[in-house]
């Protein structure tokens, strides 16, 4: 069987997803030996430009130099996955068409970047098609590895869909809500083994929106708490405005 | 008191290893399989068949025979499609046989008519078969089955010998050339139903199908004169264990696995969702 | 004396019930906040190994467990359990555990605001159950099994012509479900109102003691070749409960899979066991992040508001 010939990419964003690849360090070896790894600036030197069979693209596309990559990468690849929450949802960088420039502008490194040429950041599949997602702010290293394991057999990635209070739940931790604080858990996708709350921090919502999201309970649950609307879309729109946005819109 | 391993000894997960011995395609997404396997099962019974590592679905049975078992197989999921890539002498997990069974014993003397859509037809040729083993103790049979297109045709080499014993009639949803299409009409499968069947006396009916077809087909048997009681469908669910414990398969409960997957309609009737 | 392991409740944020290193750590002021079945039906269950197309079957793990002051409405749930995993074909991995369980049970004296037990009809269920007199308990044997225990560790016993008294087996309850007769209720429109407010979140599946519907998947290892069959427990509530291949969901909307959840706790299990399901212990509520109260909603329908 001749290996897969595999590719690991980042646009902007902070590494931390292919972080999370390397992170399999008990296993990395394995991950070496299965495929056939062309381009992964992490672990080694050598650049790659022909055909790929399996595509890792971290970071979100918030400038045209992204967009030229992203769109390239989508042409010599078979497979693209979408890899942490900056590809899937926009993450941080979405963030920016939600407020003013001037408030944004000294945040930004504009000396070594030109980073905010188009008019919005984007999650990576609203520029190319993408075949999977992998979500998380950084990704769950496990589930990189089970991903990597079943596109080998030739498996179809199914993702996880439901919502992190069951896995919170099996791990029988003290809801947070209860103690009044904006946890996402209910309406946000799991198969984190719920490691935020589980360590006592609240679910922010890394891993997006569940498909059948009850946002009007949601906030009707926070105001009964004593919670402004906009401080629980302000905690929302860390990891998924565009989506929170588009969600609220369709409402 | 049972050891440990003894205990575990009696594992109902674990499947045992079958032989394929015949493989054809069938129809542009599904194929069938024989396997080497000599099971004492029902006619409308399902089995569980598996790949390590990919995973385990349930299938139904399409044949009825003390020597082997034929599975035809629709490819729709990850199992599914890996099963597609065997070939004739390769081998698959399997257990069972699961589920209940078409009450064929039971209805001797009796004109029966067969409903089927799409793969929903496959269960169905185990119950033919069953028939066909014992031709004189029924009375009329018509076979009504519907398909997408002519490609998505099922058994089209059985069809040529059921259309001598049985009274058979075929629709496709569409057909690209109707004037070289000899085998069926265009249209759904509940007008061939209207136009032939006409008699509820004596008779009983045994539909399998989309959810959709099996609540039309019902219907219009209904106003023909069937009760609910004359008509036995087959429902299908999402399964992981045939045992009764995953609770997956639950109908407002009635397990599929156990309570099914044919049940007589007035049993699910109000439930169809 | 043959040693065993000691499950019994622990709080600390929480209460739960854990395998007990110190006897200081056991607390029984209060029913825990999540309930004893993931000692018997547990979180992750290897069914089988394989390697390429040889399976076998796994290891067990085994200790001879004391539960220990474990409530009515629990042990209830394990009875429910055992109809369902220990039927005419049983699950191995849950009767190894079963069989290796004593059931030392502690009689509550009084609910919280969310219990209801007293609704639905209780049984006697356990090897051995506690009744609190104050400055000592009263153990009553429900099992040969429960005797045997408590001969083997006679010394921690006093014989005692004390008896326990109907008064003793009274649980008060705050809360009370009105009928367990809802079959006609279905199509009452206003378990829409009710189900809208759910976030389909699954608490209440994870905390019920009863709830045991599983998914299976296979795990595999970088050879390619070997791994193992798993199953893991599985929430109603969450839309892709019923999905199948090609993407179909059969409970899609929100107010099926709520009502499939009270259907079963109250009507379909009876149907099938004569045992109602829900053993009351109200954690369903408690543990809900906007504290949906089905019952209080099936106490409106039965009265006709």
């Amino acid at each position: 069987m001749t290996k897969p010939r595999v590719g690991f990419y980042d646009l902007t964003g902070c590494q931390g997803c292919l972080l999370s690849v390397i992170f399999n360090e008990d296993e990395i070896l394995n991950i070496i030996n299965a495929v056939d790894i062309k381009e992964f600036r992490f672990i080694m030197g050598e650049k790659y430009d022909g055909e790929l069979d399996i595509c890792f693209i971290e970071g979100g596309v918030v400038s045209n130099d992204d967009m030229d990559v992203v769109k390239k990468l989508r042409e010599r690849s078979k497979i693209v996955i979408a890899l942490g929450t900056c590809a899937c949802e926009g993450n941080i960088q979405a963030m920016r068409k939600f407020h003013d420039k001037k408030d944004i502008e000294p945040l930004t490194y504009k000396k070594n970047h030109q980073n905010d040429d188009i008019d919005e950041a984007r999650a990576i599949d609203e520029v190319i098609e993408v075949e999977y997602k992998i979500p998380g702010c950084p990704p769950d290293r496990e589930e990189i590895k089970e991903f990597i394991k079943q596109v080998l057999i030739g498996k179809k990635w199914h993702d996880y869909k439901d919502p992190v209070c069951i896995e919170c739940k099996l791990r029988e931790n003290s809801c947070l809500l209860d103690k009044d604080v904006i946890c996402l858990g209910p309406i946000i996708k799991g198969g984190c083994k719920a490691v935020c709350t589980t360590n006592g921090l609240k679910c922010y919502g890394c891993r997006g929106l569940t498909d059948d999201a009850n946002f009007e309970e949601y906030f009707k649950m926070m105001k009964e708490k004593g919670f402004r609307m906009d401080e629980v879309k302000k905690i929302m729109d860390t990891f998924m405005a565009r989506r929170v946005e588009k969600a609220l819109k369709g409402k | 008191m049972a050891t440990k391993e003894e205990i575990i000894a009696r594992n109902p997960y674990l499947p045992e290893l079958k032989e394929i011995n015949y493989y054809k395609r069938e129809s542009p997404d599904s194929f069938t399989i024989r396997l080497k396997w000599k099971l004492n099962h029902g006619a409308g019974q399902f089995i569980f068949c598996s790949l390590p590592g990919i995973g385990e679905a349930p299938i139904s049975i399409c044949s009825y025979s003390p020597e082997y078992v034929e599975l035809n197989i629709r490819e729709v999921g990850n199992v599914t499609n890996a099963l597609a890539k065997l070939k004739k002498g390769d081998k698959l997990l399997v257990r069972g046989p699961y589920g209940t069974e078409y009450p064929l014993g039971a209805l001797k003397g009796k004109n029966i008519i067969i409903v089927g859509g799409g793969c929903g037809v496959a269960p169905l040729k185990g119950v033919i078969e069953y028939i066909e083993r014992k031709r004189e103790k029924f009375g009329d049979v018509s076979l009504f089955f519907g398909f997408r297109t002519p490609e998505f045709a099922l058994f089209s080499e059985q069809m040529k010998s059921w259309k001598k014993t049985f009274k058979l009639h075929i629709s496709f949803d569409k057909i690209e050339n109707p004037a070289t299409c000899t085998t069926g009409i265009q249209g759904f499968v509940t007008q061939l139903v209207d136009d032939n069947v006409k008699d509820s006396n004596n008779a009983v009916a045994v539909l399998c199908g989309p959810p959709i077809m099996i609540e039309k087909t019902a219907e219009l048997l209904e106003k023909k004169g069937f009760s609910d009681k004359q008509i036995y469908i087959s429902a299908e669910r999402l399964m992981y264990c045939g045992i009764g414990k995953c609770g997956r398969c639950m109908i407002h409960g009635k397990y599929t696995c156990l309570d099914g997957a044919v049940f007589r309609y007035d049993e699910l009737k109000e439930h169809m969702d | 004396m043959r040693r065993r392991d000691v499950v019994a409740p622990v709080k600390t944020d929480k209460s739960r019930f854990q395998r007990i290193e110190n006897p200081d750590d056991i607390w029984l002021d209060e029913n825990t906040d999540f309930p004893i079945k993931k000692f018997f039906f547990s979180n992750r269950e290897v069914l089988f190994e394989f390697s390429g197309n040889k399976v076998k079957n796994p290891s067990l793990e085994l200790k001879d467990t004391v539960y220990f002051g474990v409530r009515r409405c629990d042990l209830n749930g394990i009875m429910h359990q055992d109809m369902v995993f220990l039927d005419d074909n049983p699950d191995p991995f849950y009767k190894a555990r079963r069989d290796n369980s004593i059931l030392f049970g502690l009689h509550c004296k009084e609910g919280d605001e969310y219990c209801f037990c007293n609704s639905v009809g209780l049984k006697d269920f356990f090897d051995l159950m506690m009744y609190d007199k104050g400055n000592h308990y009263l153990i009553e044997s429900g099992t040969e099994k429960g005797l045997v225990f408590l001969d083997e560790f006679k010394k921690f016993f006093e014989e005692t012509a004390e008896m326990i008294s109907d008064n003793d087996r009274k649980i008060k309850n705050n809360k009370k479900l009105s009928t367990t007769n809802i079959k006609y209720m279905y199509g009452n429109e206003s378990w829409e109102d009710l189900a809208k407010t759910c976030l389909s979140c699954g608490a209440c599946n994870l905390l019920c003691p009863n709830c045991h519907c599983f998914t299976i998947q296979d795990e595999i290892d970088f050879d390619l070749k070997s791994g193992r069959r798993v199953r893991v427990p599985a929430a109603c509530q969450s839309k892709g409960f019923t999905r199948v291949a090609g993407d179909h969901i059969f409970r899609e909307t929100r107010v099926s899979r709520f009502k499939h959840r009270i259907y079963h706790q109250i009507q379909y299990f009876k149907e099938r066991h004569n045992e109602i399901f829900c053993t009351g212990c109200g954690r369903c509520i408690r543990g809900c992040p906007v504290r949906i109260d089905w019952v209080k909603k099936i106490n409106e329908i039965k009265d006709g508001n």
